[in-house]
Formats: C-alpha cells, sequence, structure tokens
C-alpha cells in the first residue's frame, strides 16, 4: 500500500534521512526504531508530507504522492500523530476532533467516527468541552490520536507516541493502537521504546543515522545484535 | 591612518563650506541632512545594532526640543547652555523606560515598536497640556546662538556637522567595540547571548541612552534653527517612519548605514519637494521602502557589515592555572526538580561532578537530561532544590553571571550567531567571560580554538554556510573559548558520521587534558564507553544508576529504561 | 461638574466613537492575530473606501448601496496584500515597515485626487436626528454603531461554529499540523486576508457617513485602534468592540469632566498598563 524508496530528506548538505526504502502493507502494523537523532521524525514527516521529500518516491495505493502539497494527503488517506502531539491547545476537544474531520473525505462521516474514536477513548467523551491544553499528557496523546482517527484514515502514522507517557498508559495505548489496526487501518509507528514496539509489531525497521540498517520480524530483530549496539553501545 | 584621524579630515573638510560664501539655501540644506544623519544614527545604535525597532524616536527627538524651549525660549539661557539638559532629558527618558520594558522578556520585537509608538503619544500628550508648551508652541528666535560662522545659517551647519560626526563616530566605535559585539550578539539571539556572559539589560539601557541623548540634541538645536516650535510639527509620526527608512536603506547593521541612508532620502524628499512634486516624493519613499525591505533588507551597505577580523597575534598559552583531577567535587546538584506547564521534567535529581573527570550523562529521551543542562546554566531557574558551584550557590543567578563563574555550555541544536562570522562567534565568550578581554586578544583567543576544532579555514564565514558537523565543532569551539572550568556538552555527537565522531572524541580528550570538567550528555553509547569516566543514568528526571560505564550499562534496571523488559 | 445631559450627551459620543474604533479595530485585529500581519496600510485603506463613498454618493448613489461596488475590490486588494507579503516570507516586524509604505503611497494617492482639504460628505441619512429626552443621536451614528456589532458578532460566530472558523483558528496556531487534516492554509489565509480589508471598506464608509475626511486624518486613529486591538486581545473579533467601548466612553468622560486635549492619555495608559501587566497575552 505505501511504498517509499530512496527517500531523502533533511536540511541542507546533511540530510536527516537518505536512501530510505521501506513498505507498509495492506493491514499491516510496522515499527521503525532507532536512537535519538536517527532521523525517525523526519521520515515520518516525510510520508505525512509534513516535510519536503528531496529525493526518491513515495507511493500510497498506487498514486504518486511525492510532490503533492501537504493539504492533500489527508484525502488520500493518510493521518498523523505527530511527535508532541501538536494538539489545537487553544480549542476544545470537541473542536480538536472535528478538525480531524475537515478534509473533504472524511467530512461526510464525521458524525459516526465521533462516535467510533468516543467509544474508543471514553475518558475524552467527559472533556469534549475542555480545551486541549488542559488535558494531561496521556488524555492529549488519546486525543491526539482521536483526532488522526476522525480522518478516517487507511494508513495511521505515530511519531513516538510513548514519550513522556506513564508506563501504564503507554501499554493502554499500545492495546489501542493494536485494535484499531484490526479494524483494518495499516499503522506505522516509530518508537524509542524498542520492547513495547517489537511486541507490537509485525514487522521492524531500524534506522541509524539516517539509514535503515535492518529490517525483519520482530523475533529476527532481537536476536540480532544490532538494536542492542544501536542503543547501548555494546 | 588611524579613524580618528580621518574622521578629523573630513570634517575640516566640510567645516570650509560656510566661509567660502554658500549660499544659505545650501546651508540650511545641508543642516537638514546632517541632522537627519544625527536621527537615523542615533536610532541605530538600539535599533539597528540590538534589533529592538522604536517606533518612539520623535518622542526622545521632542523631549530634546522642548528642553532647549524651556530653558533658551522661556528662561532665557543661550543654546549652547541648554546643549547637556537636551542631551540629558531625553537620555533620562529612555533610561526609565528602558529600566522596567527590558526587564519584561516577552516585550521585544513588534511589542517593543507598538509601546515605544504609544509612548511618542504619551509624551507629545503631556508636553501639549502642561505649561511645557500648553498649546500655543513657544518662540526661539530670541535663543543667542554661537558665532561659529559668518551667518546663522553658516552656524546651525556647523553645529549639525560637529553633531553628525560625534553620532557617526560613536556608531563607528561602538561598531568596533566588545559593546558592539554585544549588541550585535543580542540582535541574533539574546538568549544565547546572556547565558555566554553578556550583560544584555546593561547594554541595552546604555544603547538606549546613547540613543536619545543624541536624538536629544539634534532636538535641541532643530528648536532654535525653525525658531519657532509646536507639538504637531515636534512630534509628528514621519520622524520615527523616516529614520527606519534611512537605516534601512543604507543598512541597520553597518555603521555608516544610517548617515548613508540619511544623506540619500533626504536629498530624494528635497528634490521632489524643489520641483513640486511633494506628493509625489512622499509616494516615491513610501515605495522606495517597500522595496528595500523586500528586495534589499540588508540594506545598501549590508553586504559590507562584516567587521574585519583584528591581525592575528601572539597566540596565548594555555592557562596552567586550571587544576588537574583531584576529585574534589566541583558542581553539587541536590533534589533538583523543574515542571513545565505540569510536565515534571526533573524529580529531584541528585548528582555530584567530580574536578577533572570526564562525567556521562545518559538516559532514554525526555528524562530531562537537556532540562538539566539549561536548568544549570540559567536558562530556566530550578522550582526547588540546590546546584552549588566551588562551593557557591548558583541556582537562581542571571546567566551571563553563572557564565563568567566559570560554566559553558554546547546547544544540541547549534545556536551560533548567525549574522556574526565564525570567527566573532568564538571570540564573543572571551570577551564576557570569566576572563573579560578586549577584542583584539579574545580573537586571538578564538584563533587558537579554531585551530584547535580544525575550522580555522572558516573563520571568515557565517554559521550558515558550515555544514552540521562543523556547526557543532563551531559550537564547542565557542564553548571553549571563555575557558570553562566546567564544560557541558550537550549531544555533542548526534548527526555524525562516524569518522567525524572520531574526531570529535579525539578533541573531547583533549579538552580534558586542558585542565576542563566536561559533562557529556550523549545517545552514542560506543562514545560514552570509551570517554566516561563514571556514568549517571537519569529516566523520567530522576537518577537511577551511577557509577563506571561498564558496570552502569550492564545494570538490569538501566537496560530496562532503554530497551523494556524484552532485552533485561 | 457638567450637566446631567451633557454627561449623558458625552456618553453617547463616546459609544458611537467606540463602536467605530470597534469597526476599525475589527481587520487589524484579525490579521495580526491570525496571519501574523500588522497591516499599517488599514488605516489608508479605510479612508479611501471612506473617499471612494464620498465620491460615489456625490455621484447620486446611496452611501450604504456603494459597499457592493467597495467592497468586492478591496477584498481583491487584501487577497494581493497576503499574497505579497506570503511570497516574500516577510516577518511579522517588517510587515509593519513595508504596509507603513504602502500607507504612504496611498495617502499620497489620497491627497493627489482629493487633495489635503476636508471633505463632507452630504447623505440623506445625516439629515436624520432624533432626540430621546435631553439626548440627541443621530441616524449614521446608529448605522454605525449597528454595523459595528453585527459585524464583530457576525465574526465571531463564525470563528466559533462554523467549520472554516475552526480551521481559521487552526492556522493560526499550528499551519502545518491543520495542513496535515486536509486545511489549505495558503488559500484560507489569502481569504482571510481579502475578508480584512473588505471589512476596512465598511470601516471607511461609516466614517465617511459620521467624520469629516482628510488624509492627514488617518494618523489619528493608529494609536487609539492599536489600543483597542492590544487591549481587546488579538485575534479576537469581539475585543476592538469591547475595548473600543469602554476607551470611547472614558475618553468622552474625560473630555467632559477634563479639557478635551487629554483624551488620548486614556486609550495610551491603558496600552501601556496591558503591555506591562501582562504582556503574555499578545
Amino acid at each position: 500500500m505505501l511504498e517509499a524508496r530512496g527517500l531523502r530528506a533533511g536540511y541542507g548538505a546533511a540530510p536527516a534521512i537518505r536512501d530510505v526504502s521501506l513498505d507498509v502493507g495492506q493491514g499491516d502494523l510496522v515499527v521503525v526504531v532507532g536512537p535519538n537523532g536517527a532521523g525517525k521524525t523526519t521520515l515520518i514527516n516525510a510520508i505525512a508530507g509534513l516535510h519536503r521529500i528531496e529525493s526518491g518516491r513515495l507511493v500510497f495505493s498506487g498514486t504518486n504522492i511525492s510532490d503533492l502539497p501537504p493539504h492533500r494527503f489527508c484525502d488520500q488517506g493518510i493521518a498523523l500523530v505527530p511527535e508532541g502531539r501538536r494538539l489545537f491547545t487553544g480549542m476544545s476537544v470537541r473542536e480538536n476532533l472535528e478538525l480531524g474531520a475537515y478534509g473533504s473525505a472524511a467530512k461526510p462521516h464525521r458524525a459516526q467516527a465521533m462516535q467510533r474514536v468516543l467509544a474508543l477513548f471514553p475518558m475524552l467523551g467527559a472533556k469534549l468541552r475542555a480545551l486541549a491544553g488542559t488535558l494531561s499528557g496521556g488524555q492529549q496523546q488519546m486525543l491526539a490520536i482521536g483526532r488522526a482517527l476522525m480522518a478516517r484514515p487507511r494508513l495511521l502514522l505515530l511519531d513516538e507516541p510513548s514519550l513522556g507517557l506513564a508506563p501504564t498508559i503507554v501499554i493502554e495505548m499500545f492495546r489501542i493502537i493494536r485494535e484499531v489496526n484490526q479494524d483494518g487501518v495499516a499503522v506505522l509507528l516509530v518508537e524509542q521504546n524498542v520492547a513495547m514496539a517489537l511486541q507490537l509489531a509485525r514487522r521492524a525497521y531500524v534506522l541509524e543515522e539516517g539509514r535503515i540498517v535492518a529490517q525483519g520480524s520482530p523475533q529476527e530483530l532481537a536476536s540480532q545484535p544490532d538494536i542492542q549496539r544501536a542503543y547501548l553501545g555494546h | 591612518m588611524k579613524p580618528v584621524a580621518a574622521f578629523v579630515l573630513v570634517g575640516a573638510a566640510l567645516a570650509v563650506a560656510p566661509f567660502l560664501g554658500l549660499p544659505a539655501f545650501y546651508e540650511s540644506f545641508l543642516y537638514l541632512v546632517f541632522s537627519w544623519v544625527v536621527l537615523a544614527t542615533s536610532w541605530n545604535l538600539l535599533s539597528g545594532y540590538a534589533g529592538y525597532f522604536s517606533f518612539g524616536h520623535a518622542a526622545f527627538f521632542g523631549a530634546g526640543v522642548y528642553a532647549t524651549a524651556v530653558l533658551g525660549g522661556k528662561l532665557g539661557w543661550s543654546l549652547l547652555a541648554t546643549l547637556p539638559l537636551a542631551a540629558g532629558v531625553p537620555a533620562l527618558l529612555g533610561v526609565t523606560l528602558g529600566a522596567v520594558i527590558f526587564r519584561v522578556r516577552a516585550l521585544r520585537g513588534e511589542l517593543f515598536a507598538v509601546l515605544t509608538l504609544a509612548v511618542t503619544f504619551v509624551v507629545s500628550t503631556i508636553v501639549l497640556n502642561t505649561p511645557i508648551d500648553g498649546g500655543p508652541g513657544v518662540m526661539l528666535s530670541a535663543v543667542s546662538i554661537p558665532k561659529l560662522a559668518p551667518s546663522p545659517s553658516g552656524t546651525f551647519y556647523l553645529m549639525a556637522l560637529i553633531l553628525a560626526l560625534i553620532s557617526v563616530y560613536i556608531s563607528y566605535r561602538v561598531y568596533h567595540s566588545r559593546f558592539g559585539t554585544g549588541l550585535f550578539a543580542i540582535h541574533d539571539d539574546e538568549e544565547v547571548a546572556e547565558v555566554m556572559g553578556v550583560p544584555t539589560y546593561r547594554f541595552k539601557l546604555g544603547a538606549f541612552a546613547l540613543s536619545c541623548a543624541l536624538a536629544g540634541l539634534a532636538g535641541g538645536i532643530h528648536g532654535v534653527f525653525v525658531s519657532y516650535v509646536t507639538v504637531a510639527e515636534t512630534f509628528g509620526h514621519w520622524l520615527a517612519l523616516y529614520v527606519i527608512l534611512m537605516a534601512a536603506i543604507g543598512g541597520t547593521r553597518h555603521w555608516l548605514g544610517p548617515a548613508l541612508g540619511a544623506a540619500l532620502v533626504t536629498t530624494l524628499l528635497y528634490a521632489f519637494t524643489a520641483s513640486e512634486h511633494a506628493l509625489g516624493g512622499r509616494a516615491v519613499v513610501g515605495l522606495v521602502l517597500i522595496l528595500v525591505i523586500l528586495f534589499l533588507p540588508q540594506g545598501l551597505l549590508g553586504r559590507f557589515s562584516r567587521r574585519a577580523a583584528f591581525p592575528r597575534k601572539e597566540l596565548i598559552p594555555p592557562d596552567a592555572s586550571i587544576a588537574v583531577a583531584n576529585k574534589e567535587r566541583l558542581l553539587v546538584i541536590r533534589g533538583a526538580s523543574k515542571a513545565f506547564k505540569g510536565v515534571q521534567a526533573l524529580a529531584g535529581v541528585d548528582l555530584e561532578v567530580r574536578r577533572g573527570e570526564i562525567l556521562g550523562l545518559v538516559g532514554p529521551n525526555g528524562s530531562g537530561k537537556s532540562t538539566l543542562i539549561n536548568v544549570v546554566s540559567g536558562h530556566y531557574p530550578l522550582d526547588g532544590g540546590s546546584i552549588v558551584f566551588e562551593g557557591r550557590e548558583i541556582a537562581g543567578e542571571a546567566p551571563h553571571r553563572i557564565a563568567s563563574g566559570g560554566i559553558a555550555r554546547t546547544y544540541q541544536i547549534p545556536r551560533p550567531f548567525a549574522h556574526l562570522s565564525v570567527l566573532e562567534n568564538v571570540a564573543l565568550p572571551p570577551m564576557f567571560g570569566r576572563v573579560a578581554m578586549d577584542r583584539g586578544r579574545a580573537e586571538s583567543e578564538a584563533w587558537r580554538w579554531l585551530e584547535f576544532t580544525n575550522l580555522s579555514g572558516k573563520a571568515g564565514r557565517l554559521p550558515a554556510e558550515l555544514n552540521l558537523h562543523e556547526r557543532k565543532f563551531l559550537e564547542l569551539a565557542r564553548a571553549l573559548a571563555s575557558r570553562p572550568k566546567l564544560l557541558f556538552l550537550d549531544e555533542v555527537l548526534s548527526g555524525m558520521t562516524p569518522s567525524e565522531m572520531d574526531e570529535a572524541i579525539r578533541l573531547v580528550r583533549a579538552i580534558r587534558e586542558q585542565g576542563a570538567t566536561i559533562v557529556f550528555v550523549e545517545h552514542v553509547m560506543r562514545a560514552v564507553m570509551e570517554l566516561t569516566d563514571r556514568v549517571v543514568v537519569l529516566t523520567n528526571g530522576r537518577t537511577i544508576a551511577e557509577g563506571v560505564p561498564r558496570e552502569v550499562m550492564r545494570n538490569p534496571q538501566v537496560i530496562d529504561a532503554y530497551l523494556g523488559a524484552a532485552h533485561a | 461638574m457638567p450637566s446631567a445631559a451633557l454627561l449623558g450627551q458625552s456618553l453617547l459620543a463616546g459609544i458611537f466613537a467606540g463602536a467605530l474604533y470597534g469597526l476599525l479595530g475589527l481587520g487589524l485585529t484579525l490579521s495580526w492575530g491570525m496571519l501574523r500581519q500588522i497591516n499599517l496600510a488599514h488605516f489608508a485603506l479605510v479612508f479611501l473606501g471612506g473617499y471612494l463613498t464620498y465620491q460615489l454618493a456625490a455621484a447620486g448613489f446611496d452611501p450604504l448601496a456603494t459597499l457592493a461596488l467597495i467592497a468586492p475590490a478591496f477584498f481583491i486588494l487584501g487577497v494581493a496584500l497576503h499574497a505579497l507579503l506570503a511570497r516574500f516570507k516577510v516577518g511579522i516586524l517588517n510587515t509593519l515597515l513595508v504596509t507603513y509604505g504602502f500607507t504612504v503611497m496611498l495617502e499620497s494617492l489620497l491627497q493627489w485626487i482629493w487633495s489635503a482639504d476636508y471633505r463632507r460628505m452630504d447623505s440623506h441619512y445625516g439629515a436624520v436626528k432624533w432626540k430621546v429626552g435631553e439626548l440627541f443621536v443621530s441616524l449614521p451614528e446608529l448605522i454605525t454603531l449597528a454595523i459595528a456589532c453585527a459585524t464583530a458578532l457576525a465574526m465571531w460566530a463564525v470563528l466559533r461554529y462554523t467549520d472554516l472558523g475552526k480551521a481559521l483558528r487552526a492556522i493560526a496556531e499550528d499551519a502545518p499540523m491543520a495542513a496535515a487534516f486536509g486545511v489549505n492554509h495558503k488559500l484560507l489565509s489569502l481569504l482571510l486576508s481579502g475578508l480584512c480589508a473588505a471589512l476596512a471598506a465598511v470601516a471607511g464608509t461609516c466614517l465617511a457617513l459620521t467624520y469629516t475626511l482628510a488624509p492627514s486624518q488617518m494618523y489619528a486613529w493608529i494609536g487609539v485602534v492599536f489600543a483597542v486591538v492590544m487591549i481587546g486581545g488579538l485575534g479576537n473579533p469581539l475585543g476592538p468592540l469591547v475595548a473600543g467601548l469602554a476607551i470611547g466612553v472614558s475618553e468622552a468622560l474625560t473630555m467632559a469632566i477634563t479639557a478635551p486635549a487629554w483624551a488620548p492619555l486614556v486609550s495610551f495608559s491603558l496600552l501601556i498598563g496591558a503591555l506591562l501587566v501582562r504582556p503574555q497575552r499578545f
């Protein structure tokens, strides 16, 4: 469904990602792990249309989206849960969710999508009127995921969703992501928390200094020394 | 030729004019040119150099006008006698305003501009409604002026010429001085300038006072020149905007820019007025402003605004007085806590740094490492806990004092001063650090560190022209240049290729050999293993392990924090 | 101490003046708060609109009807301005300077076409006055008040309740994230800028109805309108109206009780106070 070939993006002479190729199939759950500074956020932002792709190809469901303007990515079926949530903090929870379904493809189904999202995240239902900025970290993360789901994506992108969250909340969140995936939404997740990520994934890539250095199933990767070396140095 | 001599020569050449029988019209026109040179140049001292765009220059010009008007026009003083107050009153006004405004971090940029605009309106209303003016204006035709030239217009010409020369000379001297470097640094990144030791509050006040004093002097003289002053004419909105236009056209980062712009714009305006197309003239001035901002934002002299480096002098030998490793406790942090909008970044960190060691500070993303550095260097105040450096509590001190105490840091994402050259960037901390040096010595010191980091070939370039690895080394050189006792390196290696990393590791070792104590925040584990004597692990804002690298990284708790239970 | 009638009339005058401040400030607060543009040329546009209304009224058109022509034309000007500023990626401080350049150019144009003389529009509206108890109220003032309230409330409602309004608020906070959810922020910003210019046209017509026009007069409004915009909160459509009414009334009462010349001090002191006490609001 998603094919990235030879992606290169970043700032100036030293690109953050170089020659990255990966695939996400329909209904797949793919994880990209790597240490800080490896280029994970640039990669996810490039796939979401937030970051300009300098060279390489990005194809989604047969359509070449490499040169599409940012606001057209959503209608293609790609939704992003960005690093740091980036909610519209001055707007209410309800308004944040409604904005998720702003795109022309998602708007007709907004009421339905809202029902589904509130069923997934009941605690948001109690706080619909609250300003997004007043929620706790965990609640904000749930809202960010909910907002993305309002767009009825076929591919959900998540950038380090566990950052700054307590372990119990992370477990709950990953459970929800698994549930969403089982409903048929493909998921591409970028994470620093390797253990959780590998438990969740069907396939994983290891990103180090802007390049893919390993890929495979979680079992295959866990037995390889790549990850341990990348993170712990030995 | 020494600069002073050059100025005197130019001045003498121009001063001859009134004695050569120049028609009064030209003398008056040139008087106006000189007067605008003073106004534009004085404005530029704060607004161009330090970046605090003031829309209220008319307030200080007007304060000078009315100081002379009251003392000269109403109390009979001679013009020369009023001048000290024509300078002093606006300066005092400016310092009072600045003392309040500059304390408030948020009042920069466009807010400062609007605030100064409001000040003009307030001052003019007060002048209009009190006995200072009261409404009818003030007659100044009876104020006695010195006899410097055959005619009164010649005298005004000479007075304005002298003031213009003084203003431009001051602009020139500040531009090349330590004060000027500080102002330019404030322009580019005030927070970093403060952390590097620039006393930003004092410098801004100083530039503001100077700017207001010169504007006031121009005002005092101008009042007597026009011989009848009214509030409407004196505090007119166009003055504030014309000086901005003049400085923008000439180049706000150059000492001669405003003067050049003033000469051009005044000539342009008067050419139009003379040919009875005054309206068209004003429209052209508006158009020129737009074109300059859009196409020539640096102004005409912008390209030449790079200060020539001082010639390389003898390199200063390393400071042998910095003690070598002796296990003494250099920095002690106890219970440090800091929260941002509900996120507890530091939750009671305990940490010790011993003199002469390389301490590794590691932990997963979001564990609080960068926050800890920010808090120690003074970027953010601590919520609770204490930080003791060399026996002295530094939590809560102003960043520039912490810097001069001997603590330096690099930034994870490099924050060089964008408009200063590589050399100037590195020369800044020695100018304002522990051993405050003048520009010449500081630049020699900077050369040393540029050689150390292999950047001497790029000394004259701007930071934007360097690649990421070079910019990281620039950060390093800049931090080292202040000869710190304690150096915090914030993820210096991220984004580097393996060979660049080897070079960096070599450098860090060499730095320690020079006597600095280093706290090394990193994610690249192999570097941490190779370099550090001890490692401290932070997670969720707390210290969870401490000790020799090999042991700490095999500690099950640490492995858990990084990789999760799966790999334990 | 002035009489009750005088105070009452002053109060009314203050309300009407405040309404006009609010109307003038509406376009300015929206473009500053949501587009990060400080459009000094807004005032010149207002006066241009006023003069055009005056001219068309002299040719026989109903002053209010002239808006049907002027507002769309100004909409296009607003779009063009934003396109220019966006194309050159002009920073917020520089937008102040660029628009000042346009102000000066427009002022010269106004003076060239209509001369520096004061112009007063004669309209049938101006002749209508009512007496309410001891106080006089004129129709143009009421029209201005009505339009000011209506436009402010309309903009508030749009921003608060419509999808378009929510998209605009999202853009103001985080434009790239808004784009990630399908909001075409470039297009919407252009439209908003056009709208702000159209609002300037509306303000200009009201100005022509109630005040005498002269090119140099545009500068007299800058200070107080900036004050109401900032005190009212950037980007808040109701802000300038509420702050304007408050300032208009305080000014009028100050004028009635002390001397007229002290009135400008009110708005500026309030502004300086607001900036110093709570700068984070801006």
